[in-house]
């Protein structure tokens, strides 16, 4: 049987979501923008306007909860990358939004170029388990008021898998659109299938940011898929229990989940999670724990309670560099979350809590993702495995390497055959140069780089992107 | 007073800063004032004794980030009390310093900025924080206002740390840059970025930054 764990009961699930309740309709949830208060406020919602105050009752949040979508498909431009939420097996997402960048020749971390926007997106097309390319870094060498659209376009014209972005203005969503439509053609929604979703995060403890609010609702508006992703840090911008944090974050989250139905009814929305704990002497925020992975893997429930796609931070570190540190705590946020049945999995490719990008973690975490998979579908007790035959006609002694279904299963998923780990003998191992995990995945960056594009976008739909590009570069800087 | 007494005070006043009780610290200062204490004996052997305590704590690894913030607001709520007081006295009482921080404009991220402002309170300074997504004019005017030693900006998005720059800039259009030393943080900022924008230093964690004002103003720490 596949294997599957839980991290909470049936019973923990629904106390949290009463606490989460309780906390939405005693203490409320800031929503500092006037509109969307008068929106809640007709919608059911108590609202004090002094103080941008809703309180939200569990009605509200049930209704939302039957309007928002089961499921619905994250498209790609290559349809063959589509990836249907909620999933059978965890797929992966390209962490987003790093500062600084590992630099592929000299090891040194730098800040950030547009570049290394294209070449990581040409990286993860070639990563099996990757289906969402969030831009993993935002590049400092174009500070300009359209930097958002250029990183946006800069994904989409070097994959051809689902681009995920985060919008902070409301001025952008005429450019996604387009963007959209250039690749889709128009449409009246893009609900069921859409080649763009966006990331909203809500603000710990217990608000919401009026830019990003208000874009994300233009969006949602055409039924682009928006991912609420709560990252409130338990101790400091959340409480200092797991429990109690993961109680607030889910409040957060279906806060956004009401608004987001009550604007655009039947808009599809993930639930997502990135929750944290921190360095109890400096605050700093800290990814690659065994807490982190404990309340993310609760909120992932939470998803699954309500019957929402879910996607979750995982994959995730706080080393500095790629090595022992980083690959240990990269499983340990991973498997847990596959083992659960974590739809969708963010983390791959960053390093130093999500702040740089290292291409050559873009393979090792597809590798570490294969082998999850691997525990995660478990041992195959069927008829089909069974073979009495085999055992029978080897007898006692010998071996089953001539037997036809060792030759079948040998190239079969029963066995996952590993590209990075090392393998061989010691003698074979010296006689390859004592390769490591980190040498095999540079000899493969090295090879997607200097290969050709994978899936290159069609010169014409080329063409449209830059001429977006450039319109938002002229519009949005005034 | 007898001397007893008063020494058993001021230790209160010292144990309410290092344990980071903001009432007792409250209630001790404004005792001090209706007991017509020395306030200057009371600031440095009382409360700024029990906020030197914690931050050596702290530097220690003995004192967790918790513990830090609650000596840092509770020697700030002692302060809010006194302050009006030892204006008053002959020559006036100098703080340590004045240090004016800001998450720039655009920007929500605010708890790394808090905690550069409790280390810096646990450090002797006084700070003013005008808190998160600031305009600029609004630290413009502060600063204009407030005359602080130090400024230091918190910017943790690439499309936010211009605004660092913007406000060093326009320091120097009003003529201000030369009467206050800025110095900037946050993800995407860096030693280098901080030369660039002409500001006076940079730090990613709290201690450094506070090692970073007390070299800029020329103390030893
Ligand atoms: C928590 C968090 C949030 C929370 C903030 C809640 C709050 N109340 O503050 C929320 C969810 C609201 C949020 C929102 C967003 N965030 Co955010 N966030 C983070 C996260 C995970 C941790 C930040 C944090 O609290 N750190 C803990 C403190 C203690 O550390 P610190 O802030 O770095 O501060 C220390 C030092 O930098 C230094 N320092 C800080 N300020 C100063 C100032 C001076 C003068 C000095 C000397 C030193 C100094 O000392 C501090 C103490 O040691 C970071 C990733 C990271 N690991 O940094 C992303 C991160 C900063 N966010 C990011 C992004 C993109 C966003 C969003 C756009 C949405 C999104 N898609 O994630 C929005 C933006 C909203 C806005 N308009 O500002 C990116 C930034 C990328 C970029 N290059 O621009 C980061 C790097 C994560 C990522 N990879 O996606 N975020």
């Amino acid at each position: 049987m596949k294997i599957q764990s839980s991290f909470l009961s049936e019973e923990e699930r629904k106390i949290i979501h009463a606490d989460s309740i309780r906390i939405l309709e005693e203490i409320g949830v800031k929503f500092p923008s006037e509109q969307v208060l008068t929106m809640l406020a007709a919608g059911g919602a108590k609202v004090d306007f002094d103080r941008q105050i809703a309180y939200i009752s569990e009605a509200m949040v049930k209704k939302a909860v039957a309007s928002a979508p089961k499921s619905f498909i994250l498209g790609a431009r290559n349809s063959e990358f589509d990836f249907k939420m909620p999933s059978l097996f965890s797929g992966y997402n390209l962490d987003g939004c790093g500062v600084n960048v590992l630099d592929f020749r000299t090891g040194m971390r730098r800040p950030a170029r547009i570049s290394d926007v294209a070449d990581a997106a040409r990286i993860f097309e070639e990563m099996d388990l990757g289906f969402v390319h969030w831009s993993p870094v935002s590049p400092s060498d174009m500070l300009s008021e359209s930097v958002g659209m250029m990183i946006t376009a800069t994904s989409f014209m070097n994959t051809s898998k689902h681009v995920q972005d985060e919008v902070q203005e409301q001025a952008e969503v005429p450019y996604i659109m387009a963007m959209i439509k250039a690749i889709m053609g128009e449409q009246k929604t893009y609900r069921d299938r859409c080649v763009y979703s966006a990331t909203y995060c809500t603000v710990a403890p217990l608000c919401h940011d009026e830019a990003m609010l208000s874009a994300n609702i233009a969006l949602s508006h055409y039924g682009v898929p928006i991912l609420i992703y709560p990252m409130s840090a338990s101790g400091t911008t959340g409480p200092a229990s797991l429990y109690s944090n993961i109680a607030m974050a889910n409040a957060e989250s279906l806060s956004a989940l009401v608004a987001f139905q009550l604007a655009s009814p039947g808009a599809p929305i993930i639930l997502g999670a990135a929750l944290g704990v921190v360095n109890v002497r400096s605050g700093i925020f800290l990814e690659g724990t065994p807490e982190t992975t404990l309340q993310i893997g609760a909120m992932g429930e939470m998803a699954r309670y309500y019957g929402m796609p879910n996607t979750t931070a995982g994959c995730l570190t706080d080393a500095k560099q790629p090595g022992m540190q980083s690959v240990l705590e990269k499983t340990l946020t991973t498997l847990p979350l596959v083992l659960s049945g974590a739809d969708i999995i963010q983390g791959i490719g960053l390093i130093e809590s999500s702040t740089t990008l290292c291409y050559e973690h873009i393979v090792i975490d597809n590798e570490i993702a294969h082998l999850c998979k691997r525990i995660k579908d478990g041992i195959d007790v069927d008829q089909a495995k069974d073979y009495f035959s085999d055992i029978k006609e080897v007898g006692q002694g010998g071996h089953f390497l001539k037997q036809k279904n060792t030759r079948k299963a040998f190239r079969s998923e029963e066995f996952y055959q590993s590209t990075l780990c090392d393998r061989n003998s010691y003698d074979e191992w010296e006689q390859l140069g004592r390769p490591d995990l980190i040498q095999n995945s540079r000899a493969k960056i090295e090879n997607i780089l200097s290969g050709e594009k994978k899936n290159p976008m069609p010169n014409d739909m080329e063409k449209l992107m830059r001429e977006i590009m450039s319109e938002a570069e002229q519009k949005l800087a005034e | 007073m007898q001397d007893l007494v008063k020494d058993a005070f001021i230790d209160k006043m010292r144990m309410a800063v290092l344990e980071g009780e903001e009432d007792e610290a409250v209630t001790m200062a404004k005792k001090a004032i209706d007991e017509g204490m020395d306030l200057v004996t009371v600031m440095n052997e009382g409360f700024l004794a029990g906020i030197r305590e914690a931050g050596e704590l702290y530097a220690a690894g003995d004192y967790y980030l918790p513990e830090l913030v609650c000596s840092a607001d509770a020697m700030k709520a002692a302060l809010a009390v006194l302050d009006p007081e030892m204006r008053k006295l002959p020559g006036g009482v100098k703080s340590s310093g004045k240090i004016i921080l800001a998450t720039v404009k655009g920007d929500i991220h605010d708890i790394g900025k808090t905690i550069v402002g409790a280390m810096m309170t646990a450090s002797g300074y006084e700070v003013i924080d005008l808190g998160a997504d600031v305009d600029n004019s609004v630290v413009i005017q502060s600063v204009i206002a407030q005359e602080p030693l130090i400024l230091g900006l918190s910017a943790l998005l690439t499309t936010t740390m211009n605004e660092q720059k913007h406000i060093i800039d326009s320091l120097i259009e009003n003529g201000f840059r030369s009467k206050v030393k800025v110095i900037v943080g946050g993800a995407p900022a860096s030693h280098e970025w901080a030369r660039k924008i002409g500001a006076d230093g940079y730090s990613d964690n709290a201690m450094d930054a506070v090692r970073l004002v007390n070299g800029l103003l020329g103390r030893t720490d």
